[in-house]
């Protein structure tokens, strides 16, 4: 039966009321919790690895159109200024431009947006954008524009902007309990401030895209992590139907949160080739990728904590200075303050600045991994403080209800993970570190939990298709920024349908398909999607084994499929699906299902813990990751390959959090120094610790068919705490910001 | 108006054994011919300035970065792409980078496996050492470098 139901839809813990459409499917029986079956929880390589690998997977910036312009876009590069002069007609007058925009050109998008700045407020924000047939064409038509700016105070000093008050929204005081009187009573206080960098997300594709017009009709193919949310803004901003608007985006080459809807890119791509009546394309060059690609927001935060003699949590005062740029929604940087631990006296205040910087964007658990970095450092010094391993001290304080809300947790295997960690890191031995090590390095341990969303929610749709040559299609909305989504959409479905992994072939990446999915973002592809795809799939399975009882003349029920046999349940019968499915002839078998609703009354997040063992230069100030223990609760494991892969690269954005990463503006200009590859430190192969991935196996009873968390999200999160408290035990020193370069290591150490 | 002087120029570019006569800018980079004017897409621009590896190619069997390296320069030369190194069926390096899940996002894939063919070719048995120095050039977003090592020891292992 269809319905209408409505619910909550969560993503990175931001909670909106939706109406969804949900197609009961009440007779698939659970899974068992064992961690193989016949397809599901095996490792999968990749449905498209070997296209990958040869280099034949086409990703946005490969598309070639008949007829194709190329657009190049003029960026500011103050940080805060106003265009005093721009030739609009000298540009067009270049050979082979064909379209110029400003500030000031009526544009036809039907919602006004500004996509183009006469008043710049930060560098890189684009101020025009020529196209012409040749990409060489178009940089000479820029240079044509002649620019001219007055420059205006930038706004980056943040104790500056602090002081004068100047945020995007009003701070925000979140409190429970009495946390004064409190902090007052308990036998023992540390306090801890630190600061995170900025951080850019650096996919090595970098936003681009080509918009088509036929007709009325427009084509986009976007590099984009939501093709649904892009199709949404695309129609609504040109006015269009949704059907008349098609967002292709199959490959993506990275997006960690910063390509979430259409874009600017797009939206510029569809007016100049509305303009110019021929397909255009648009895609950043590195520079401008690392200007105004996305950001995660510098933090300051500080924290307070109070403790009983007995190590139990009694107080947790956090606040947070969020350097939002020119806007962007505030992240939830103090939500592991309020909740990592049991704690009835909590408060968190956090302060969003103004500044002439891009506004902040997502970037893999955005908020969540700055938080962790700080709140996980602060405990540290509590256990440090009150005499306590601090693993012990997180075991003390360990809670299964939602701190913020008192509603139980779904599932959580955080001790699990805990003692799983220490094992594997060898923890119990980790003071035996710090004896005198034979190459003069100082060693330590550290670690850090992780707590995370991740639970999903609808709406999310698939459909199932098998052929007479038992070939399952299986129809989604979602698309792969590199997390092998089509392979885990694979592994459920073969497992479903009882049939080889080779049979079934997983498309996504086309809102043509018209089967809607969400944004690759926030975890929750696996826990949103694949309930749909385990329901479509056991309809086309039952359907099957009622058509094998017509032909083999046995009762559907007393029928199995299994690996590609049909099998009576008594053993007598063993034949090939083949025997039934040629018999299809040009008929296909289809089913189709879609996602329901998370069940009431409890909260679905992952959990994690990581240990981190590092050696430190000290007199050079270089810290070296030796060995990453990770270790995390999400559920089911559909792929544990493609889930260590997640783990493992979580893991190494968040030691280049740690140790090398950092946007840095120039002080007095606001314009960034290191916007490049070359400068811009991303970890390398040769900068890569050890990583070992264990995932606590435990499917959450609450969520629908797989009982499947999602894992996107988690590995990043604790991994720059771990880090600083193994620095701190290496070294008996904390450095006041991240990433511990050589200067604030060496400034730590003195 | 003209940024800079160009002329055009006639090259000859052997590219997986092919040869190809074109005329094009005496400024024009290699990858740009590779991708715009013979059609070949799997060498990728990520940074523009020979910072990421994304762009590698073989010239005569070494891995450079096209995005910097002017057409007219490699005249003469052999050059491999990944598209030339796959074109009998996958090597046994890209099938160890399936087996391994050595990728992810795959957009640094084509120039991982044209700078770690290079190695092979000149290396049987790397260690993880040289492996580390061979590769370090060569950018991974997704962080599948833990994979990635595998995969070249894998291959090695297998006799590639």
């Amino acid at each position: 039966m269809v319905r209408l139901v409505r619910g909550e839809s969560e993503m990175e813990g931001r909670v909106e009321e939706v109406w969804t459409l949900v197609e009961d499917d009440d007779q698939l029986e659970p899974w068992p919790a064992e961690p193989e079956l016949e397809v599901l929880g095996r490792p999968a390589t990749r449905q498209d690895g070997a296209a990958r690998a040869g280099g034949r997977v086409r990703y946005t910036v490969d598309v070639r159109l008949p007829g194709m312009l190329h657009a190049a876009v003029l960026r500011s590069p103050r940080a805060n200024a106003r265009v005093t002069r721009l030739d609009l007609d000298a540009a067009l007058a270049v050979p082979g431009v064909r379209a110029a925009l400003g500030p000031d050109t009526e544009l036809s998008l039907s919602v006004r947006s500004a996509l183009l700045r006469s008043e710049p407020g930060y560098a890189g924000q684009p101020i025009a954008v020529v196209a012409a047939d040749t990409p060489r064409q178009a940089t000479a038509g820029v240079a044509a524009l002649a620019l001219e700016l007055e420059e205006l105070p930038p706004a980056v000093d943040r104790d500056a902007v602090l002081a004068e008050q100047r945020f995007t929204a009003d701070p925000a005081e979140i409190e429970r309990g009495d946390v004064d009187a409190a902090l007052a009573a308990a036998d023992v206080r540390v306090e801890l401030e630190l600061e995170t960098p900025d951080h850019l997300q650096t996919a090595l594709e970098p936003h681009a895209a080509v918009a088509a017009w036929d007709g009325e009709n427009l084509t986009a193919w976007i590099s984009t992590q939501g093709i649904y949310a892009a199709r949404e803004e695309l129609a609504l901003t040109f006015g269009l139907p949704k059907a008349a608007v098609r967002v292709v985006s199959e490959y993506i080459g990275g997006g960690f949160g910063a390509k979430q809807g259409a874009g600017t890119e797009a939206l510029l791509a569809a007016e100049l080739a509305r303009r110019t009546g021929h397909p255009v394309r648009l895609v950043n060059d590195r520079h401008a990728e690392q200007l105004d690609g996305g950001r995660r927001a510098w933090t300051r935060q500080s924290v307070r904590l109070g403790a009983r003699r007995d190590g139990t949590i009694v107080a947790v005062d956090a606040d947070a200075v969020i350097d939002q740029g020119r806007g962007g929604w505030v992240p939830p940087v103090l939500v592991p303050a309020l909740t990592l631990y049991r704690c009835e006296n909590a408060r968190a205040l956090t302060f969003p600045l103004r500044t002439n910087r891009r506004a902040q964007n997502a970037f893999r658990a955005p908020g969540v991994v700055e938080g962790t970095a700080c709140f996980e450092q602060a405990v540290d010094e509590l256990a440090a403080a009150l005499g306590l391993d601090p693993l012990e001290l997180r075991r003390l304080n360990h809670v299964d209800v939602d701190q913020a809300s008192g509603d139980p947790y779904s599932s959580k295997q955080l001790l699990a993970c805990y003692d799983r960690a220490a094992e594997l890191a060898g923890w119990s031995g980790r003071d035996s570190l710090r004896a005198p090590q034979p190459d003069g390095l100082l060693r330590g341990m550290g670690c850090a939990s992780q707590i995370w969303w991740g639970g999903g929610g609808p709406p999310a749709h698939a459909s199932v298709r098998l052929d007479a040559d038992a070939q399952a299609r299986v129809v989604t909305g979602i698309q792969d920024i590199g997390t092998g989504t089509y392979t885990t959409a694979r592994v459920v479905a073969a497992q479903e349908l009882g049939l080889p992994i080779e049979h079934v072939t997983v498309v996504g990446g086309d809102t043509a398909h018209e089967t809607y999915g969400p944004v690759a973002g926030g975890s929750m592809t696996t826990p949103s999607v694949m309930p749909a795809v385990r329901s479509a799939a056991g309809k086309v399975r039952r359907t099957l084994l009622q058509l094998a009882g017509d032909v083999l003349e046995i009762a559907a029920a007393d029928l199995e499929l299994v690996g590609g046999r049909i099998r009576s349940r008594d053993g007598a019968l063993d034949v090939d699906v083949l025997e039934v499915t040629s018999k299809l002839g040009d008929a296909t078998i289809d089913g189709s299902g879609s996602r329901g609703p998370n069940a009431p009354g409890s909260r679905v997040q992952t959990f994690g813990c990581q240990i981190a063992r590092v050696a430190v230069d000290p007199a050079v100030g270089e810290v070296r990751v030796e060995q990453v223990v990770a270790v995390h609760d999400v559920g089911r494991v559909v792929n544990p390959l493609g889930a260590s892969s997640q783990i493992e690269g979580g893991v190494l954005q968040g030691v280049a959090f740690a140790l090398s990463e950092e946007l840095v503006v120039d002080p007095t200009t606001g314009v960034p120094v290191n916007a490049t590859l070359d400068d811009y430190k991303l970890p390398t192969i040769a900068d890569t610790p050890e990583i070992v991935a264990e995932l606590v196996h435990v499917p959450d009873p609450t969520l629908p068919h797989v009982g499947a968390k999602g894992l996107g999200e988690p590995p990043i999160i604790p991994t720059a705490a771990a880090i600083a408290n193994a620095f701190a035990h290496a070294t008996g020193r904390r450095a006041r910001a991240l990433p511990l370069t050589r200067a604030r290591v060496l400034e730590a150490l003195r | 108006m003209p940024i800079c002087s160009v002329r055009p120029v006639r090259i000859t570019l052997d590219v997986n054994g092919e040869r190809h006569e074109l005329d094009a800018e005496d400024d024009r980079r290699l990858l740009d011919v590779l991708r715009d004017d013979l059609g070949l897409l799997g060498a990728k621009l990520a940074c523009g300035e020979g910072a990421c590896g994304a762009c590698a190619v073989l010239l005569d069997g070494r891995p450079v970065a096209s995005c910097i390296l002017l057409a007219a320069a490699a005249e003469g030369r052999a050059v491999t792409t990944i598209e030339g190194i796959g074109r009998d069926g996958p090597t046994r390096l890209q099938e160890a980078f399936v087996a391994e899940d050595a990728l992810q996002c795959g957009f640094c894939t084509p120039g991982q496996v044209v700078t770690a063919t290079a190695l092979l070719a000149a290396t049987s048995s790397p260690s993880r050492e040289e492996i580390r120095a061979a590769m370090a050039g060569n950018l991974c977003r997704c962080g599948a470098y833990p994979k990635i090592e595998r995969a070249i020891l894998r291959a090695a292992g297998s006799g590639g």
